[in-house]
Formats: C-alpha cells, structure tokens, sequence
C-alpha cells in the first residue's frame, strides 16, 4: 500500500513539475506567444471570460427568475460624484428588482476601451458596456454588436430628456445604439492668481494675445500652460480648437466626404499657430513624457496658469486647492477668424447594451431606469455641470461654485462645433495624427509635411 | 533512441503534459497570429483576407518599423555587451570581497521591483529641472548647465535614457547568474594553477572563462531575447514617443493592433518578430557552441 501511495505522490509531484516547466519555456524563450497573444482571437476568450459570461440562469422572459446582469463601466474612482450617482442608482434598483444583480465590471477609461475591444473580438461584450461616440463606436455597431434602444427611449418620454442632437452622434442608420453620460464642451481653465503675477489683466480674446500672454508668464516662471502629452489625445484637443476656428466646423466631414483634403490652407495654418504656441514655451518642458493625470496636477496644484480641456474637469478643479482661484474662458479667434461660441464638443461616453446578451430586455429596462434618473442624482450630487440631459433646478441654490456656473453660463452660449479627431476619423487614421502632433511638441516640422503625413495616413485607410 | 530504458507509456506520462500545454499557449497562437497576419482586419467586424499585403506594405513601405527594429536590435546588443562587464564584476566581487553574497543582493534589488516602480522613479529623475528632475538639478548644481536635457522628450536620445535604465535594472539579475557560476568553479583548480605560474587574469583567461561559457551563454541568450520583447519600461517611460521616436517592436505591434485597431497588419508585426527570435536563439546559439568548443 505503502509503496502505491508513494508512486502517486511521485506521479503527482512529476505533474506539477511538467507544469511549471511548460511555463518556463513559455514565458523564457518565446516572447512571441505573448505578444501575439493579445492580437490573435484564440487568446482573447481567456482574458475576457470573467466579465462577460452572464450567469448561467435560463433566459428568462418572466421578471421573477433571478437575473445577473453585468454593467461595464469608466467611473473607478471612489472620490467622483459619478462614481457615487452609478452605485446609488444601481443598489435603488437592485431594492427595487430583487431578482436583478447587477455585477460591475469598473475600469478606468483606456483599460475599458481595450478590455472591450477584446471581448468584442470572440463576441463577448458584458450586458451593458460603454463606447465612445461617432467613429469610435462605427465598427461594433457594423459588427452588430450593440442592440438598437429606440424602443428603449420611447418609454418613459426618457428621449425627450437629451438635450436635442445629441443623441444624434450615437445614432446610425436611424437607429440609436447608445446613450450618453454626459455633453461637454472644451474650455480653457486659468489661475486668476497667477494671471495677477504676471500682470495680465482679462483673459486673451485672440491668438496674438495668448501668445502674448503666455510670454508674459513665462517671464515670471509660470508654466503657462499644463498638458499631458504622454496621453497624445490632449495635444489633439488643443489642436483641433485652432482648426475650429481656422476652417469654421466640418472640416473633418468636409475631408470624408472628399470636398476637402488635409491640405487645404485651412490645416497648414491652424498646425502653424498650434507650432507657434509650442514654440513660445506655451507648456512644461518635456510634455510628451508627462501623462494626462500629472498634467492635470500642475494646474491643480498652482504651478501652471492655464489648463485646456472638456468641462467635465469642472468637478475635480473645484475640488482641488485653486479652485477658488479658477475661472474659465472660451477659446480665442485665431488671426480674425473663427466664432468664439464655436466650441469642441464632448458628447460623452455611451451605455449600450450587447447584442449577445441573454437579458436583453432586462437590460433594457434597468438601462431606462438608470438614465432617466442619472440627471437628478447627479445634480444632487453636485456634478450638474456637463450632463446629457436638460434639468431643472437653481445652481446657485443648490450649492454650486462660481466656477461651476460660469461654465455652465458658457454652455448656454454653444453655437454648433466639432468633435474630436479620434471620434470622426477611423481609428488608424486618428493614430497617425496623433502621432505626427505629438512629433510637434519636440521639433519644429513644416506644416505641409504635417499636412502632407495626415493626407496619406487618410488615403492608406479611408476604405475601412 | 531509448537511452533511458523506460516505456513508452511513462516517457508520454512525463512529456505529454508539458508538451500539450506547450502547444495549446505557444505554437497554436504563434500559428493564429501567422493567419491573422494575412488579414485586413479591425479586431470587431469581418475580416478580409489579402494575402502577404500586410508583410509586403511591412517591409517596403512603413517608415515606422524599420526604425523599430533598429532601436530593437541595438537594445538586444547593448544587453549583450552589459553580460561580460557581469561576468567581471563577479570575479572581482568573488576574488578581492569577503561577503560577497551581500553586495550581489544589493545590485538585485532593482530587478525585484516591479517596472512600473522603475519606471515612475526614473522618470521624476528624468524630469526637467522646473519640475523637480534630479539629474538636471544635480547638472547645474555642479555647473553643467549646459548638459541639462528633456531627457525624455529628445527625440534623439529618449530611447538611450530608456535603455540605461532596462540596464540599470537588469545588471544584479545577470550578476548574480555570474557570481552563481563563478563561485562553483572549485578552488583547488586556482591553486593548482598558481603552483603552475597561472595568477590574476591569467587564471581568469584559462580557467575562469572556460569553466563558465554554459553560465555565459545562458545569460546572453536571456538579455538578448529579453530585450527583443521590451515593452513595459518604454510604455511607461514614454509611451513609444515623442512622435516614433521610441517605439521598438513590440510597442509598435501594441498602437497598431489596438489604437489604430488594425489587428492584422499588428500580427503580422508579431509573426515578424517571432522569426527575428527565431533566427538570433539559432545564432546564437550557434555561435555560442564553438565558442564553448574553443575554450575546452
């Protein structure tokens, strides 16, 4: 006896032992398996499979069976209102339904975007998930991944609460695939404090002028202006609210649609202005190895004057130790042109819900709940500023900072815009400007090179 | 064949195992991604098949990859040159440091510290000096003003700064393989050697170095197919720019696969950069073998 039990320890040992072997060769000699393991479908059910495998209960057409539904979504942090308002709304309706779970899958936004777009690859995506409007979401909606929600929207008067048009960037061939957390348009944030160091009197009206106030900062060693440019979509930002006001809107759909190419002077000029500020020392030294979290911090922590980007920072800056100091300013006229009430918009990120489903209309209906109510706690939860939807109530009396009211103040004053780069090009085309903007930050280019390197980019890829 | 003398059931019992497993996570994927390679596809929708276009636009016409592989290859190299100053730095640790044992425990200390860790350390050090760097404030502090870069964001040296620090981090690693193999040469084959004239480097050259090819060789093989698949310092670093400037292989693979979305041309990136590890393990191991050969 004594000797069989011994074998099949030595069996067993021997096994373990294989295994750990296998992996040494694995992770040792072949770096390939890993690295193309993220690209090849084989490879993605693996890291996937916790999130997306909906319980195993039957589909269930009757609202008594129990019924785990998984939501995806972009708000890790604990300290954000959002973060707040989602788990609110979520343990109201898990009370209300206790048949329903709903089991989050919270990552932060690139995590979500890649973990997605893997699912996405073995058609897995969770009950509900998150995507970026407009170009971004193209490809899962011709891959019938999402769901239409128009009937959705129609119970509960619930489309008549979004602001109009907005819903429009998440809609394709007259359908609606996702709705949005939230609407935002891109202001320039500055530091009333330093701007009074620097003697700079009101916030600049034209380019010329915040070139020249950007000297003038610079000259006291302020850092004129904060950016993260490791994280290259924020150099993108900045860039394409120099074209807005060079070209007027639509540039971008002018050059899908062939009237246009990047060519057009419209483009040379605005890359110039954008290289002009660089030149003038408009950012930190070493931007490009700077993240968009850092960037952030050097405005927050009052070492820049100036910080450009979406109005959905309103929250955290007022949160921050400047906030009092902070106000806000609407991009200036470049060279005469360009209509100040002409702002990059921001329509949010989307919830959609899987086609793959198995509950879907379970979804549905907690999907209609939750938006429908999103609004109203967000308010109470002091993070009005930047919301989808149309709602009532007094800031002022409500609590809300100067800060938070003026933007909200410039938000009544939208006339049209654009979007994002990365959200009207397909996405190889918005890696290849990207890139060539990021390039700027480092070396003087000449425009038409720049122009020259986005019109091929454009041409190799606007097929797909 | 069957030195070994045993069944055939034990031998499948032993090497089955390992070898499914080996299948299933190496090769199968290795052969999917050859595939994908041939495909035009964005990771979501249909795929189309186009043949060898991926591998010929590749070859011919991208201005990013071959840079890539350049950056790649001299990061192998310079992984290869740092072995022997390991090997040195062991035998001067094992001939003139009484507790050597401690030391090498010192320099390892970097490669149990998570990339992430070195990277974010390194980076502040990197830092321009407004923003707190260390190495341009300790430059001007000793008046080197004029030696002070945006270490990082220099599109021209970024990828040099980069490396140091995989070095940095990677020399105790190596080090310790060194000192390891150094320490089992036995030492009565020294004092023979001493009776017989052969002293200091003399002994290094004849009987040290001999002794220690097949430790030598291992470590060589590590650094180089280590850093053909370097990506997480320079994702953390810099993040492959500014612009290409410090994309290498496997960073390039990762922005086309998933920021431009195109999984096919990223996997065939990939199958290119499993032959590269292909034909340089068989190279080196090749050369390798003769240098063994020579040196017994």
């Amino acid at each position: 006896m004594e000797t069989k039990a011994k074998k099949a320890l030595a069996v067993a040992v021997a096994g373990a032992l294989s295994l750990s072997l296998a992996a040494c060769g694995s992770s040792n000699n072949n770096d390939n398996s890993g690295s193309s393991a993220g690209s090849s479908p084989s490879s993605s059910a693996t890291s996937s499979s916790p999130a997306s495998s909906p319980a195993a209960s039957s589909p269930s057409a009757d609202s008594g069976k129990k019924v785990k539904l998984t939501f995806q979504n972009i708000y890790p942090d604990p300290n954000t209102p959002t973060y707040k308002t989602l788990h609110q709304l979520i343990d109201q309706y898990q009370k209300d339904h206790p048949n329903i779970t709903i089991e989050l899958d919270t990552l932060n936004t690139d995590q979500q975007k890649l973990k997605l777009k893997t699912q996405a690859n073995s058609k897995e995506i969770p009950d509900i998930t998150m995507v970026n409007p407009a170009a971004q979401m193209k490809p899962f909606v011709d891959a019938n991944l999402f769901v239409p929600l128009n009937d959705m929207l129609d119970q509960n008067g619930l489309k008549d609460t979004y602001q109009s048009g907005l819903l429009d960037y998440y809609s394709f061939n007259g359908n609606t695939y996702a709705l949005p957390d939230g609407n935002n348009i891109e202001v320039v944030y500055y530091n009333k404090d330093l701007f009074q160091q620097a003697g700079i009197s009101a916030p600049p009206t034209t380019f010329d002028e915040l070139l020249a106030d950007v000297k003038a900062l610079k000259a006291k060693g302020i850092i004129p202006m904060a950016i993260g440019e490791k994280d290259t979509w924020t150099g993108s930002f900045i860039f394409m609210n120099i074209l807005l006001r060079t070209n007027g809107p639509g540039f971008l759909q002018d050059v899908a649609d062939g009237k246009k190419t990047f060519e057009d002077p419209a483009f040379t000029e605005a890359v110039q202005r954008f290289q002009d500020l660089i030149q003038a020392g408009a950012f930190e030294d070493g931007a490009t190895s700077i993240d968009a979290d850092t960037g952030r911090s050097l405005f927050t922590t009052g070492k820049a004057a100036m910080y450009m980007l979406g109005t959905w920072e309103t929250g955290s800056i007022d949160a921050s130790p400047v906030g009092p100091k902070v106000a806000a300013f609407q991009f200036p006229t470049v060279d005469g042109k360009g209509d100040v009430n002409q702002f990059m918009l921001a329509p949010g990120t989307g919830y959609a819900i899987a086609a793959n489903s198995e509950h879907i209309q379970e979804a549905k209906d907690f999907l209609n709940y939750y938006c429908l109510n999103f609004p109203k706690v967000q308010f109470e939860n002091k993070n009005a500023v930047g919301l989808p939807q149309k709602v009532d109530g007094d800031l002022k009396a409500a609590g809300y900072s100067d800060l938070a009211i003026s933007v909200m103040d410039l938000f009544s004053k939208v006339n049209g815009g654009d979007i994002s780069f990365d959200n009207t090009m397909n996405p190889a085309v918005s890696q290849a400007h990207l890139t060539s903007l990021q390039n700027l930050f480092v070396q003087k280019v000449d425009p038409a090179q720049v122009a020259k390197e986005h019109q091929s980019a454009y041409d190799a890829n606007k097929d797909k | 064949m069957n030195v070994l003398k045993v069944s055939a059931l034990t031998l499948g019992v032993f090497v089955l195992p390992a070898l499914i497993i080996y299948i299933c996570i190496v090769f199968i994927p290795i052969v999917v991604s050859f595939y994908t390679g041939m495909l035009d596809w964005n990771g979501i929708g249909e795929a189309k098949f186009v043949g060898f276009d991926n591998f010929h636009n590749l070859l011919f016409h991208d201005k990013v990859f071959w840079p890539a592989v350049r950056r790649t290859l001299l990061y192998a190299v310079a992984s290869m040159i740092e072995i022997p100053f390991c090997l040195m730095m062991a035998v001067l640790l094992n001939r003139y440091v009484r507790k050597g044992n401690t030391l090498v425990s010192i320099y390892f200390t970097p490669v149990i510290l998570s990339v992430v860790i070195i990277g974010q350390l390194w980076k502040t050090i990197y830092n321009p000096a407004s923003l707190g760097g260390m190495l341009n404030q300790a430059l001007t502090t000793f008046g080197l003003d004029s030696w002070t870069h945006t270490w990082l964001s220099e599109p021209k040296i970024a990828i040099y700064c980069i490396f140091f620090v995989s070095l940095w981090q990677y020399f105790g690693y190596h080090l310790l393989i060194q000192f390891t193999g150094v320490q089992n040469i036995p030492s009565e084959i020294y004092e023979a050697a001493k009776i017989d004239g052969a002293d200091g480097f003399k002994a290094d050259r004849y009987i040290t170095f001999p002794l220690i090819v097949p430790i030598f060789k291992i470590s060589i093989v590590l650094a180089f197919i280590g850093s053909l698949q370097s990506f997480d310092m320079i994702w953390i670093m810099t993040g492959g720019g500014p612009g290409n400037a410090t994309d290498v292989l496997a960073t390039y693979m990762y922005k086309t696969s998933f920021n431009s979305q195109q999984f096919g041309y990223g996997s065939a990136i990939a199958s290119f950069l499993v032959i590269l590890c292909l034909v340089f393990t068989v190279a080196i191991n090749t050369v390798m073998n003769r240098v063994d050969k020579k040196f017994s």
